[in-house]
Order: structure tokens, then C-alpha cells, then sequence
């Protein structure tokens, strides 16, 4: 009962533990507005060959979204203010990819040219509203006096707020236009575990202390179950045993073998009931179920009507 | 003679697509390799579900033909047959599916009767970290080192399903490597069971595991996934499709789908798992020096994984009172090679004791390894993916 309590007590504080970790993380948008070249002078420049301030969304997801019929706009009072036209497969974007819009007041340029400019002397907000023009997707404030070709966003693609909560939009180093604002080579886990665990050792223990630990917790709870199961089995017996007053051993002493022996014992005992049964043969019959592909009728050619 | 030219001509066209005229060295010593594992299944019947479909395979795979010609026979060629049926290996959805075949086949009340058995199955995941330092010591990447370490952990479909992430140039060598070693566990595992234990130990008599009640088997997939999958998310996919297929055959209202996925769901994706892994192989890109370490390292995994499984039973028997001992002989079992491994505690435990019994209590190990090396491969996702 002691060892009970021990092991309820081991996973109940387990649990706790895991509730706590449970915070209220802010969580980064599903499709982020990445980064916002304001002058563009000397810059990316589109497919009519003009130069204009560009707004970049990125899919955070790992699923392919579409932002056909999502609205962009620079009014918080007017959220409907450019809706992304519907129908258009280019609107989809890939998990993890960019697609780029123009602020360049050229709606019949094309989908990603948007029916509103960017005036560079003041503050812009810029938001994302989804199809239904009332939530807000994402949105992002950029300061005034933006220097020419430089951008304003996230230094790594979809990271909008620390672990605290504060937004990390700031200028750029570099505009990268349609493409990861931070190019990342090398898988970072790997350098790091390459540059900090060179043998190996650190990974080995660590993961075999996970493994210990999820199969531990394992083994604590069945424990606990089992030993709950048994001693309600235990309890039911003794109810029953205390009504038929009737005592049933219960003798761990007894060997495989003897069980062995007496289980042939009662088969044979049992088998010798059925002394018949053996001599007689007995002819299942067999159904054949009814197939249009073996079906003899489909395949041959019926006589001529008169 | 205009006649005569044209016939030299065109079956030299002819002989240039034939078999005889691409073949290398590679694909004769692939063909032996894949006749022997032919031969190893039907005369030993080392795992033959396995290894005449990947024999076979292997046989497919390295019919040499002329690749240049774009005929899209070979596997590695986009769009050909072999290629759309190796993508279940190469996208990873193989091993899931075979991991919900051996949910609803696997009897989990030996672990549930007698809990303690789990940690077996996890000392013998060392076998899979030992071979990961091995690995990164012997020059691969950290990925890569993964990768080869799970072979350790004498699962198939969770080496396949790990390579085909952390390292899928390797994967043809990790899977053929690990379910090689998988047959070949009658012969690497009982000379370590020998040498690590003493006479007494192989005789020790474990307790009649208690009877589970059906309760505690519906109970057991629900917690399992819970426990596991909150732990290592990563290990979803092996994981979830384990304890699904357990609990169709646990609910008692689902034999239909248990005895889809334990018979004809399982048999299928085997045969065509088994075939694609084997046709990998194809000498041209298969046969190198890495492929020769990966086979090398994965040998090791193996014992390492064994002598962690036996030790931890010998240090684990110094705290249990004396009618808890654990026979060490099912030690081994940890290595989850179901049910071969723990068939060869039966078999030993019968040679020092014949009324010894011990195929009942290795199984509990057996499939906490099964678990185990499930848990590892998402630990190494999680860490190198």
C-alpha cells in the first residue's frame, strides 16, 4: 500500500511538473508579414519594370496556405482595403515560402499588385486580414524616415515575438526580396552539436535519460495499475469466498509441471466424454459464394431468338 | 551485305541494353549477396518474411541495364514502377503501417504482468547511443551518426523511417544492414549471453507472471501514447500507429480492423517494403566504402545492445529481493528483434534448465524494446533533424 502511494505520488508530481510547464507562450502568426521595403530606389524591381515599396508575406506553416481572398490594408479602419484576388494558384504558398506584393496602386498589373501606396514620410501599419475581413492575421508598424532600399521585418522568417513576448521587427541589415531573410547553410542543431559535443557523449547521455525517464514513468504507472487491479481481484475473491464459503487455494508452491500434469489430466477426463466424436466423420458442406467474373452465364453466347 | 550490316548493327544496339553488356563487379557481389540471403532464409529460416523479400530485392536491383537510355526501369529513376513504390520508404510511410501491424499482433500483457521488464528494453537502447559514438568517432556526421545508430536499436521499419529523414543517402545500408543483423540474432546474441552470465544466473527460476486483466490491456495504449508521445512528439508517427494498432486488438470490438492490420495490411507493405529496400541496392550507388562501415558499426550496435541488456538485469538483480530475481538470459531481449530474441532466451534457458521456461518472461523486454528504440528514434529526430 506504502509503494502505492510512492508511485501515485512520483507520477502525480510528474504531471504537475508538465501542468506548470504549460505557460500562455504568445504563439508567431500563421502567415507573417516578413518584411517591407518602403523607398525602393535602386532595389528589386517588378515585372513591368518598375521600382516600388514591396510587402512580403511568410507561410509559417508547415502546410501549404492560400491567401487568395485575404485582405491587405494600411487603414485599421478600412481592413478590406485590397482583397488578394480568388482563383489565382500563384496565391498559394508553399510551407515555409514567401510571396512578394507590390504597393504600387496597380491593381490590373496583376494579383500582386496592390490598389494602395506607401507614403515614406510618415508611420505605416500594415495588416493581413483573413477572408473574412474581419480577423486579423498579422500586422506590423513601420517607423517613419525609412532610409532608400532598406527593409523593415524579422531577422529570422516567421519569428515575430522572443519568449517574452516582445515583438523583434527591426531595420534589416540586408532587403532579400522574395527569399529567407537569414540564410541558414548548415543545419544549426548539427554545427552546435558538432562545435559543443564532438565525442557524442553529452547526446548519449542525455537521450538515454529521456528514454529512462519516459519508460520509468511507464513501468510506475502499470505498476500502479496492476497492483490496484490485483488487490481489487483480491477483494472481490475474498467477498465471493466469504458468500459461498467455500476456500480456494490459493498455493504458489505448486510447479509448472504439476499444473501441466493436471490440465493433461482434465483434458484427457474431458476427452473421454466425447467418446463418439472421434469415429464419426463429419462432411462440412461447402458454400460457394456467387461471383459475376466466374460466372458461367456472363461468359457465353445465348441462342438466337425466332 | 547491306542486309548482314544492318543486323550486326542492330543487335549490337541490342547487346548494348542488354545486362551482360553493363554489368560491373558491384552487381555480381550485390546478386551473390542477394542469393545468400535467399539461401539463409530457406535453410535456416532466418527471418524469411524478411529476407527473401528483400533477397529478391536485391536480385531486382542490381539487374544491370543501360541507365543512360532514360529507360525508367531502375529504382532511383523517377517515375518508373519501382521508384512510386519505393517512395513509401523514402517518404517514410512504410514503417508506420507496418508498426500498426505489430500493434494489433503484439500481446503486451507480459509487460503489463510484470512492469519492471520495460527498463530492460530501455537499457538496451544503449546499443543505439554506443553505436552513435562509434559512428561520429569513425568520421560521419552527427546526422549521419544517428542514422547508423539505430540500427542498434534492431528495429527495421524505425531505421528505415529514421534514415529516410536524418540520412537518406545511407539508408539503403541501414536497412539492409539492420534487418540482417535482425536474422542473424540466433547467431551474434547467445555467445555474449554465455560469456556475461554464470551458471547459477542462467538458472534462476522468475516468478508465474499474474493474470492482466482485459481492463489493464485496453488501458495500456491509451497510457503508452499518452506517456511516450508527450515525452517524444517525434516519435508520432511509430509511436501513434504502435498503440492504435494494440488498442484495435485490446478493445475486444475491433477484430476486423485487427486482423486487417496484423494479416493482410502487414503482409502487404512487408512484401513491398522488404522488395524496394532490397532493390536500393543497386551496386552503382550502393556499393561503397561508407555502405562497408555502416555494416561494420551496425554488427556493433547489436552486441553493445545485448551486453547492455545482460549487465543491466546482473546490477538490477543486486536490489530485487531474492523471489524477484530477473534471469539475465532474457537480458537480450531488450533488443527489439520481436520475437526472434526472445526465443533465444527460451532456447538458452532451456539448455542449463529444461523445465525453465523464460519465452513468457523475455517477451515483456522484447516489446518494451519495440517501444524503446521507438522513443530513441524520436529522441534523434528531435536532437539532429
Amino acid at each position: 500500500m506504502i509503494k502505492l502511494k510512492r508511485n501515485i505520488l512520483f507520477v502525480g508530481a510528474f504531471l504537475l511538473l508538465s501542468l506548470t510547464a504549460c505557460g500562455g507562450k504568445i504563439k508567431n502568426p500563421q502567415l507573417v508579414i516578413n518584411e517591407v521595403m518602403i523607398v525602393n530606389e535602386s532595389n528589386y524591381m517588378d515585372e513591368f519594370g518598375q521600382r516600388n515599396a514591396w510587402i512580403e508575406i511568410y507561410n509559417n506553416t508547415a502546410a501549404t496556405k492560400n491567401v487568395g481572398g485575404m485582405f491587405l490594408t494600411t487603414d485599421k479602419n478600412n481592413p478590406k482595403m485590397y482583397a488578394i484576388p480568388l482563383g489565382d494558384v500563384l496565391t498559394q504558398i508553399k510551407p515555409h515560402q514567401h510571396r512578394l506584393f507590390w504597393a504600387d496602386n496597380e491593381p490590373f498589373h496583376g494579383t500582386f499588385h496592390t490598389n494602395f501606396k506607401i507614403d515614406p514620410t510618415r508611420e505605416n501599419y500594415i495588416a493581413l486580414y483573413d477572408v473574412d475581413g474581419k480577423t486579423l492575421v498579422d500586422e506590423i508598424t513601420i517607423p517613419a524616415g525609412m532610409e532608400a532600399d532598406r527593409t523593415y521585418g524579422y531577422e529570422i522568417d516567421g519569428v515575430k515575438y522572443d519568449n517574452s513576448g516582445n515583438i523583434l521587427a527591426k531595420v534589416l541589415d540586408r532587403a532579400t526580396p522574395s527569399s529567407n531573410n537569414q540564410v541558414v547553410g548548415e543545419n544549426p542543431k548539427i554545427v552546435s552539436l558538432k562545435e559543443t559535443d564532438q565525442e557524442g557523449l553529452m547526446l548519449t547521455i542525455t537521450s538515454m535519460l529521456v528514454v529512462f525517464v519516459g519508460l520509468i514513468l511507464l513501468f510506475l504507472i502499470f505498476n500502479t495499475i496492476g497492483n490496484t487491479a490485483s488487490n481489487l481481484s483480491k477483494k472481490r475473491k475474498e467477498r465471493k469466498s466469504d458468500q459461498k464459503n467455500v476456500e480456494i487455494s490459493t498455493d504458489s508452491s505448486i510447479t509448472g509441471d504439476e499444473i501441466a500434469a493436471i490440465s493433461a489430466a482434465l483434458h484427457e477426463l474431458m476427452d473421454d466424454q466425447h467418446d463418439v466424436e472421434s469415429s464419426v466423420l463429419t462432411i462440412q458442406q461447402i458454400q460457394r459464394n456467387y461471383s459475376p467474373w466466374s460466372f458461367k452465364a456472363q461468359t457465353l453466347r445465348r441462342n438466337p431468338r425466332r | 551485305m547491306n542486309i548482314l550490316l544492318s543486323l550486326t548493327d542492330n543487335l549490337q544496339t541490342f547487346w548494348g541494353y542488354t545486362g551482360f553488356a553493363n554489368v560491373e563487379t558491384g552487381h555480381l557481389i550485390m546478386i551473390l549477396v542477394g542469393l545468400l540471403f535467399i539461401f539463409l532464409a530457406i535453410k535456416f529460416e532466418f527471418e524469411p518474411l524478411l529476407l527473401i523479400p528483400i533477397g529478391f530485392g536485391i536480385l531486382i536491383g542490381n539487374i544491370p541495364f543501360n541507365e543512360a537510355a532514360n529507360l525508367k526501369v531502375g529504382i532511383y529513376e523517377e517515375g518508373s514502377v519501382l521508384n512510386i513504390l519505393y517512395q513509401g520508404v523514402l517518404q517514410g510511410w512504410y514503417p508506420p503501417l507496418i508498426f500498426l501491424g505489430i500493434g494489433a499482433m503484439t500481446d503486451f500483457s507480459a509487460l503489463i504482468a510484470n512492469p519492471k521488464l520495460i527498463l530492460i528494453g530501455a537499457a538496451c537502447q544503449f546499443g543505439i547511443f554506443g553505436a552513435y559514438i562509434i559512428a561520429l568517432n569513425s568520421g560521419f556526421e552527427p546526422n549521419q551518426a544517428g542514422a547508423i545508430g539505430i540500427i542498434g536499436g534492431a528495429d527495421g521499419p524505425t531505421a528505415i523511417f529514421l534514415s529516410s529523414k536524418l540520412a537518406p543517402n545511407l539508408m539503403g545500408a541501414i536497412a539492409i544492414s539492420a534487418y540482417s543483423y535482425m536474422a542473424l540474432v540466433p547467431i551474434i546474441q547467445p555467445p555474449f549471453m554465455r560469456l556475461l552470465t554464470t551458471k547459477k544466473e542462467r538458472v534462476i527460476r522468475m516468478k508465474v507472471p499474474r493474470v492482466v486483466s482485459q481492463t489493464e490491456k485496453i488501458l495500456f495504449p491509451i497510457v503508452g501514447l499518452l506517456l511516450t508521445a508527450f515525452i517524444v512528439p517525434s516519435g508520432l508517427p511509430l509511436l501513434g500507429m504502435l498503440f492504435f494498432g494494440n488498442m484495435l486488438k485490446e478493445s475486444g470490438v475491433t477484430r476486423r480492423l485487427a486482423e486487417t492490420a496484423r494479416g493482410p495490411m502487414i503482409d502487404i507493405v512487408t512484401i513491398l517494403l522488404g522488395l524496394t529496400v532490397g532493390a536500393s541496392t543497386q551496386a552503382t550507388t550502393f556499393l561503397t566504402g561508407q555502405s562497408i562501415k555502416v555494416f561494420a558499426i551496425g554488427a556493433l550496435s547489436f552486441v553493445i545492445a545485448t551486453i547492455a541488456g545482460i549487465l543491466f538485469v546482473k546490477i538490477f538483480n543486486l536490489f530485487l529481493s531474492k523471489d524477484n530475481k530477473i534471469n539475465p538470459l532474457i537480458g537480450n531481449a531488450g533488443v527489439s528483434a520481436v520475437p526472434d530474441s526472445a526465443r533465444i532466451s527460451q532456447v538458452l534457458g532451456l539448455e542449463y534448465d529444461p523445465s525453465n521456461y523464460l519465452l513468457m518472461h523475455a517477451m515483456g523486454p522484447n516489446v518494451a524494446g519495440v517501444i524503446g528504440s521507438a522513443v530513441a528514434a524520436g529522441i534523434m529526430l528531435g536532437f539532429l533533424y
